[in-house]
């Protein structure tokens, strides 16, 4: 319990709607189970404490949002939950299996994708091979003799992801010589090709024109369903349309969870987000 | 038979020894911190600061003047060289002034052969300092004592000025987030000028310091380099406490190798290095995640 | 546009394009040896490259990687009587050792120690071998490697010519031309890459940065431990400062010289290095001077070396 007497963990089997989590394998198996759980993670740089035993659970195929204002603890949330860092106290679960402190690239390997919130490609490479690497890594580990380009596989893959972003006329272009909008795109290719069962997304739509928000909040939502979709987004309105879930961080606890609508008329969160309308 | 006065002994040595690479990797530090360059010409001022220190020492006759004279000499180097050597290269990677100080190192070296030539410059020991005294263990020399006494007093001063003057909280914040010193408004580059001249002023000073216990050749620079490099890898990058254990510890286990296993003594340094390595790859005072 | 689709066709048959180059370049050189030491250290600049230019990783201790093949491939052939086409493995095998171990030190420790931690464990390494008289000479280097003639189908190639010993080893340049291209053809070489560009990206993709980074490190000790044995081959003798921070640095130099990155550029770097030293040599003493002045020179104003900068003009124009 945190001191507003809210509980800091929700049982993940029920939903507000009791809504059941459709998903391959056993129904009444993978329902019970969160694919992504925190359990009492403590996140501490020096003196400063930037989550402080947070308890949260995800579920599977839904798309959940993690909100909350600035200094909130969303970064640090993400940047453990994504494998940047390992949590001072506390575990880290995906479908049940305890991956505190394992190595960034296992993540990707695991099924757990990110893009990051300062756009983070390959400047130096085209669009198209930023994509086609990052396919690559499914396909091939140490392969030092074979040239890449007979992949032919990995390269229509590639061309396929981009089309799905909307970026296939910029196939060649150098990453670093995008647009802001574009590499953004670029970033959420780059997540899906490794196939994820889990995607995590960093404020994808910073920095993005009206225009292009719309058209990532289009891509994101046809994405939550096919995998599960975790974002970290400080833009409210945005969230309220697409999401199916909300956890409202502050000061590095859990403030508050649940559907849009309980969001909305949460009083906690209404005082946190003073005057802002919801 | 073992004799504990002659460990003791040579444990003492080995702090005199120890006292040339803790200024020496203390300087690094300053450098890295700051400004994050990788300075591979650390090396080569301290031996201009011993070529200098020795030259001086010839004109004036006087080694206290001489080590006034070393600092603000290879300091004002250290100034022209950040300012128009390595500040061109920030922004294009941190390889870029390493490589850049890399072949400085090559320049110094044959600079200093043409004005002072190939040979080696000896320097005896300075008059005052010379001699043997009864440190209750046996006998030592009482210039490798001044060597600690004033390495001493020279970290002391250094840490008075970082934690207690202004700019030396412009070091501390460059040195834990340098877009800090941008946002409080102070002049980063005047920041990044000072602090390379003063690393390398350090660095010239450790060299005439160790000139009378050194050879003073133009290579002499080149093992330094590597002792230095060792002891920031064992100590950890951007430490002072870990330049400063660090350095005494590189030069005891020198030392004592030098006593109990001559022929591996050379490479017990590198031993240490490795075992660090293996066990705490940040260095023992290193900060774990800095700057991967 | 001609010229681009020029560059694309040299770029896709590159091994060729060197191959051809080398082929001739005797006639280029004033003499012979000048030639060979060409082959010989641009085979070393191209290991270094394959690390420092591709994946991204400055080493200053490679000396360790040529010594040693040197050393391997003499000792074996001076104090075990081993044939040189056992005594080349060897060198290059035992240099891929020392990658090893030398490799997983250095790439255990934060991105900005690993120059450090390369040239000291070089300097270690040319400690114990400076100490191991009986085995390498010590201070004399290792004398009396000898291969004058080679008996091959029937032929006996007499290696005292140097035309001859050119040609023979610019074999093992073009084996190895061929299988580095392969590699940075290959996934592998997408991969070494990325980790260039932006190491956290590439962990993010699911890369094992370090483990790749492992086998970079030991393919470029490979490479040098191959140009470590030709060149033993070559000088008859294995010296000690083979070992030495300055031969280390001669690797960095001839790469950034020639150019990065790019395939070709090591042995350009290489050229470069050598003529300007052969002309310097003979005019003054302080060839090191000159030797840092350009160094200096060309990272500030031509970091893409003389062969990325003929590149990047002939690709802009």
């Amino acid at each position: 319990m945190n001191s507003n007497g809210l509980s800091t963990s929700v049982p993940a089997s029920t939903g507000p709607g009791g809504a059941i989590a459709e998903s391959a394998g056993s129904p009444v198996q993978k329902a019970a189970q969160p694919i992504l759980a925190t359990e009492n993670v403590t996140m501490q740089f020096g003196p400063f404490v930037a989550l402080n035993n947070v308890s949260a659970s995800f579920e599977s195929n839904k798309l959940t949002a993690i909100i909350g204002p600035n200094g909130a603890g969303k970064s640090t949330f993400f940047n453990l939950v994504s494998g940047a860092f390992a949590p001072t106290l506390g575990r880290i679960r995906f479908q049940g299996r305890d991956i505190t402190g394992m190595a960034q690239h296992e993540f990707a390997r695991m099924g757990i994708a990110k893009s990051f919130q300062i756009t983070n490609v390959f400047k130096l490479l085209s669009a198209h091979e930023n994509v086609r690497v990052a396919a690559q890594m499914r396909r091939t580990r140490f392969e030092l003799l074979r040239p890449r380009a007979d992949l032919k596989d990995l390269i229509d893959q590639a061309d396929a992801l981009l089309h799905r972003v909307g970026l296939t006329g910029l196939r060649d272009k150098r990453a670093g010589d995008l647009a802001h909008g574009q590499q953004r795109c670029l970033e959420i290719a780059m997540a899906l090709a490794c196939e994820p069962q889990l995607l995590l997304l960093d404020e994808p739509t910073a920095g993005m024109s009206p225009e292009e928000t719309l058209a990532m909040m289009d891509l994101i939502t046809s994405l939550a369903e096919e995998r599960t979709v975790i974002l970290v987004e400080h833009k409210m309105k945005l969230v309220m349309g697409i999401c199916q879930r909300l956890v409202v961080l502050h000061h590095g606890e859990v403030l508050a969870e649940g559907t849009p609508d309980d969001i909305r008329t949460n009083d906690e969160v209404k005082r946190v987000y003073l005057g802002q309308s919801i | 038979m073992f004799d504990l006065k002659l460990l003791i002994l040579q444990m003492v040595t080995g702090v005199a020894l120890g006292s040339v690479f803790v200024l020496l990797s203390i300087g690094l530090s300053l450098i890295f911190g700051m400004l994050t360059v990788v300075n591979f010409a650390h090396g080569a001022y301290f031996m201009v600061g011993a070529y200098v220190g020795v030259y001086a020492l010839g004109v004036t006759g006087n080694f206290w003047l001489s080590l006034v004279i070393v600092p603000l000499a290879v300091g004002a180097l250290g100034l022209l060289t950040e300012r128009f050597l390595v500040r061109p290269l920030y922004g294009r990677g941190i390889d870029y002034p390493l490589l850049l100080t890399f072949g400085l190192s090559y320049v110094m070296m044959d600079l200093v052969r043409m004005v002072f030539g190939s040979d080696g410059q000896p320097i005896g020991t300075p008059p005052g300092l010379g001699g043997a005294v009864d440190i209750g263990v046996g006998n030592f020399p009482v210039y490798r004592l001044f060597l600690i006494v004033a390495t001493a007093i020279i970290v002391a001063a250094l840490w008075l000025f970082i934690e207690k003057t202004r700019f030396g909280l412009i070091i501390r914040a460059g040195a834990r987030d340098p877009e800090i010193v941008r946002v409080l408004g102070i002049d980063v580059s005047k920041a990044w000028l000072l602090v390379f001249g003063l690393g390398t002023a350090i660095a010239g000073l450790s060299g005439i310091l160790a000139a009378p216990i050194r050879a003073v050749t133009p290579e002499m620079g080149i093992p330094v380099l590597i002792e230095a490099f060792v002891v920031t890898v064992v100590g950890g990058m951007g430490s002072l406490p870990g330049a400063i254990v660090a350095g005494l510890l590189v030069g005891i286990v020198y030392s004592l190798s030098s006593l109990y296993v001559p022929d591996f003594a050379d490479t017990s340094i590198f031993v240490l290095m490795a075992l660090v390595l293996l066990v705490r790859p940040q260095g023992l005072f290193g900060r774990a995640g800095l700057m991967s | 546009m001609l010229r681009n689709s020029v560059l694309n066709g040299i770029s896709r048959h590159r091994v060729a394009a060197v191959t051809g180059f080398l082929l001739v370049f005797p006639w280029l050189m004033p003499y012979e040896a000048l030639a060979v030491n060409v082959l010989i250290f641009g085979l070393y600049a191209m290991g270094f490259n394959l690390l420092f230019g591709y994946t991204g990783m400055l080493s200053f201790g490679h000396a360790a990687f040529l010594g040693v093949g040197s050393y391997g491939t003499g000792i074996v052939m001076v104090h075990y009587g081993w044939p040189w086409y056992l005594a080349i493995p060897a060198g290059v095998i035992l240099a891929s050792l020392f990658g090893v171990v030398i490799g997983w030190m250095a790439i255990r420790t934060r991105g900005i120690y690993f120059s450090m931690v390369t040239l000291a464990l070089a300097q270690c390494v040319y400690f114990i071998f400076y100490k191991a008289e009986s085995l390498t000479g010590g201070e004399n280097g290792l004398r009396g490697i000898k291969l004058e003639t080679i008996d091959f189908l029937g032929l006996q190639i007499d290696l005292l010519n140097p035309t001859n010993k050119y040609y023979f080893l610019l074999i093992f340049v073009v084996m190895t031309l061929w299988f580095v291209s392969r590699v940075l053809s290959s996934p592998f070489g997408a991969v070494i890459e990325t980790i260039r560009e932006n190491e956290k990206r590439s962990a993010a993709c699911g890369y094992d940065v370090a483990r790749t980074k492992l086998v970079a490190f030991v393919l470029s000790a490979a490479i040098c431990g191959l140009a470590g044995s030709l060149r033993a081959l070559h000088l008859s003798v294995v010296p000690v400062d083979s070992l030495h921070y300055l031969t280390s640095g001669q690797a960095v130099m001839m790469a950034l010289l020639g150019g990065m990155g790019t395939f070709f550029g090591p042995f350009v770097g290489a050229a470069a290095f050598l003529l300007i030293e052969d002309v310097v040599t003979n005019i003054t003493k302080y060839w090191q001077f000159v030797a840092g002045a350009v160094f200096m020179t060309f990272v500030l104003f031509f970091p893409r070396g003389i062969w990325g900068s003929i590149l990047h003009w002939l690709r802009q124009r």
